[in-house]
């Protein structure tokens, strides 16, 4: 079974720097992958232990996608292989599935898309239920658990008022859920594996979609300036002090 | 006169997104899978649910519905559901679903939403021919909408569901009501708590002060330890409440915005250093295990 998940590298939220006009830096903000994408590596490197053939990390992005450091961290989290599209991460859910359709594609053969719950930066939970239209395969969101039977895949898909049980025929594309599984650490061994592992830049489509909207601004929302009051001592005497601040609410 | 189109298969949600609608447009069209009649909208058009069929699987159909009808505005939930039928109708459609926390103005149409994980928010006019939008609960505000009574009228509608996914069993979660977003005290507690059975501590400071009980992601979704409603933050509950004690949760952004309305924040964490006491009004540096059980005993 060829399985393909696809991640995004997105800038850490931590590294981002706020102006006091509340305009953001992402100048010094490292690029690192998703970490709700790695549930979709996981899963989908569970079911290719269990079944048996190759697991495909797909990623669409600008220049973080060259560095290496990227490239081995997620190889290394129990990819087969990487392929990479040359396009713009701040696309739409229409651009981004676009052109990871295109790559699914020319990777060819292609049974199952993992996606992960949502993307680190935008957090749309949309690209997998585009992609799955534009391939015109079954789609599902939601997915908390799953198990390959011959030609189908059973899942559980979580709602927020139950649990629905659906076969979904091959190929398919899923999006899991961000508690489906605990992916794993890489081991030195993973790391030192994931060099030798090949990589492969694939041209983006012609012709991307219109944009569906316009930015207007990108700022942080205002913030309220707390207390920022701190006590240390004893468990005693700290609960002491916060009863009392407690109480005079 | 500008025209709203929504898409329902549950009634009770079909009335919170007429609402949402309503503020958008005067007149308010319902496609309901299975679900009825709106007695909130002006239209409802029904579609009838073959059992073992998802909702979703009426996504083409629907959307070449809407193409035919000429619909340029379009709402969905900001659900598990609304959010695979959005997205799956917008690609039909030839364009991306837009999400929707907050309305800034209706025509031209100019919509905000987090992105990365609440450090920003991004304020953008939806540009293209048709606008599919996915609403997240309560955007925009109902407070700004008139009461809502539509002349509900019904027509039958005829639609054949693409084949491929088979329902096989649907379990109801054992709901538990949840209502964060009106507590005026909520604890809130995190990965700071080694084991589900220790919860219990955070449980009695809760009951001393009247609280609610919340959570962060990882408690939720991580090892399960509270219903998924529990957990506050950017993909989470909003709440507003008068105090929010934040036990063992380390204050990362994504779970920050889920109390930025918060008129106290107070804290309890180990790690002096921890992102959160840069949040808090009032911060305790301490182990949970010690502080808790003597903060029952002080209150
Ligand atoms: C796209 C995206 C969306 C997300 N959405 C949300 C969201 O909506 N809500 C949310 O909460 N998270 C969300 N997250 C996850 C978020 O980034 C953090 O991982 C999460 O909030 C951390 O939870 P935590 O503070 O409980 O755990 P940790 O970060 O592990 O913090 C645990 C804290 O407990 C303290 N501690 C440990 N032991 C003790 C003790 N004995 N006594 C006192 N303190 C102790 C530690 O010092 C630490 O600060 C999201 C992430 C992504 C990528
Ligand atoms: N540029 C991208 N390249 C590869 N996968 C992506 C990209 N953008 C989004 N995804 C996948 O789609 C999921 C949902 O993204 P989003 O709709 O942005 O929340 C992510 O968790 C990824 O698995």
């Amino acid at each position: 079974m060829r399985i393909v998940a696809c991640i995004k590298a997105a800038p850490e939220d931590q590294d981002i720097h706020v102006a006091p006009d509340r305009t953001l830096d992402l100048s010094r903000a490292a690029w690192k992958v998703g970490a709700y994408d790695l549930n979709a590596v996981e899963a989908g490197r569970r079911l290719v232990d269990e079944v048996g053939g190759e697991l495909v990390g797909l990623s669409m992005g600008g220049e973080a996608l060259a560095a290496t450091k990227l490239r081995k961290d997620v190889l290394s989290r129990g990819l087969d292989r990487l392929v990479v599209v040359a396009g713009d991460p701040a696309g739409d859910a229409l651009q981004t599935a676009t052109a990871l359709a295109a790559a699914v594609n020319e990777i060819g053969d292609v049974d199952l898309v993992l996606l992960g719950a949502g993307s680190a930066d935008r957090y749309a939970q949309q690209v997998g239920t585009v992609l799955g239209a534009l391939l015109g395969r079954p789609t599902l969101n939601a997915v908390d658990h799953l198990e390959v039977q011959r030609d189908h895949v059973r899942v559980e898909r979580l709602l927020e008022d139950g649990v629905q049980v659906v076969d979904v025929p091959l190929p398919a594309v899923l999006a899991v859920t961000s508690g489906i599984n605990t992916p794993r650490i890489a081991g030195m061994k993973d790391i030192l594996a994931a060099g030798k592992k090949p990589v492969l830049e694939v041209t983006p489509p012609v012709g991307a979609p219109a944009a569906t909207t316009r930015t207007v601004s990108v700022l942080a929302p205002e913030q309220k300036d707390r207390g920022r009051v701190l006590v240390e001592g004893t468990a005693t005497e700290v609960a002491q002090q916060l009863a009392q601040f407690l109480k005079a609410l | 006169m500008t025209e709203a189109w929504i898409l329902v298969y549950d009634q009770e949600a079909g009335t919170a997104l007429t609402r949402s609608a309503r503020a958008l447009a005067d007149r308010v069209v319902a496609v309901s899978l299975g679900a009825g009649a709106l007695a909130t909208a002006d239209l409802t058009l029904t579609v009838d649910v073959a059992p073992g069929t998802l909702v979703e699987a009426y996504a083409r159909p629907v959307a070449a519905l809407l193409a035919e009808r000429g619909a340029t505005l379009v709402l969905a939930g900001a659900d598990v559901r609304g959010r695979l039928l959005a997205g799956q109708v917008a690609a039909h459609l030839g364009v991306s679903p837009v999400d929707v926390a907050g309305v800034v103005q209706a025509s031209p149409l100019v919509v905000t939403h987090p992105a990365y994980g609440g450090v920003a928010v991004v304020t953008e006019e939806v540009t293209a021919p048709v606008a599919v939008l996915v609403v997240a609960a309560g955007a925009p505000g109902p407070a700004a909408t008139p009461p809502v009574s539509g002349s509900s009228a019904v027509e039958a509608s005829a639609l054949e569901p693409e084949p491929g996914l088979v329902l096989v069993e649907t379990r109801a979660k054992s709901g538990e009501q949840v209502n964060l977003a009106s507590a005026t005290r909520v604890v809130g507690v995190g990965r700071g708590f080694g084991a589900e059975a220790d919860l219990d501590l955070a449980r009695a400071v809760a009951a001393k002060l009247g609280a609610e009980l919340a959570c962060s992601r990882p408690i939720a979704e991580g090892v399960g330890w509270m219903p998924a409603e529990r957990y506050v933050g950017v993909s989470g509950a909003t709440i507003a409440p008068d105090l929010y004690l934040a036990v063992g949760i380390s204050g990362q952004v994504q779970h920050l915005v889920g109390v930025r309305g918060a008129k106290v924040v107070v804290a309890i964490n180990k790690d002096k250093n921890a992102p959160i006491f840069a949040h808090a009004d009032l911060g305790v540096v301490g182990d949970l295990y010690e502080v808790l059980p003597a903060l029952v005993a002080a209150l």
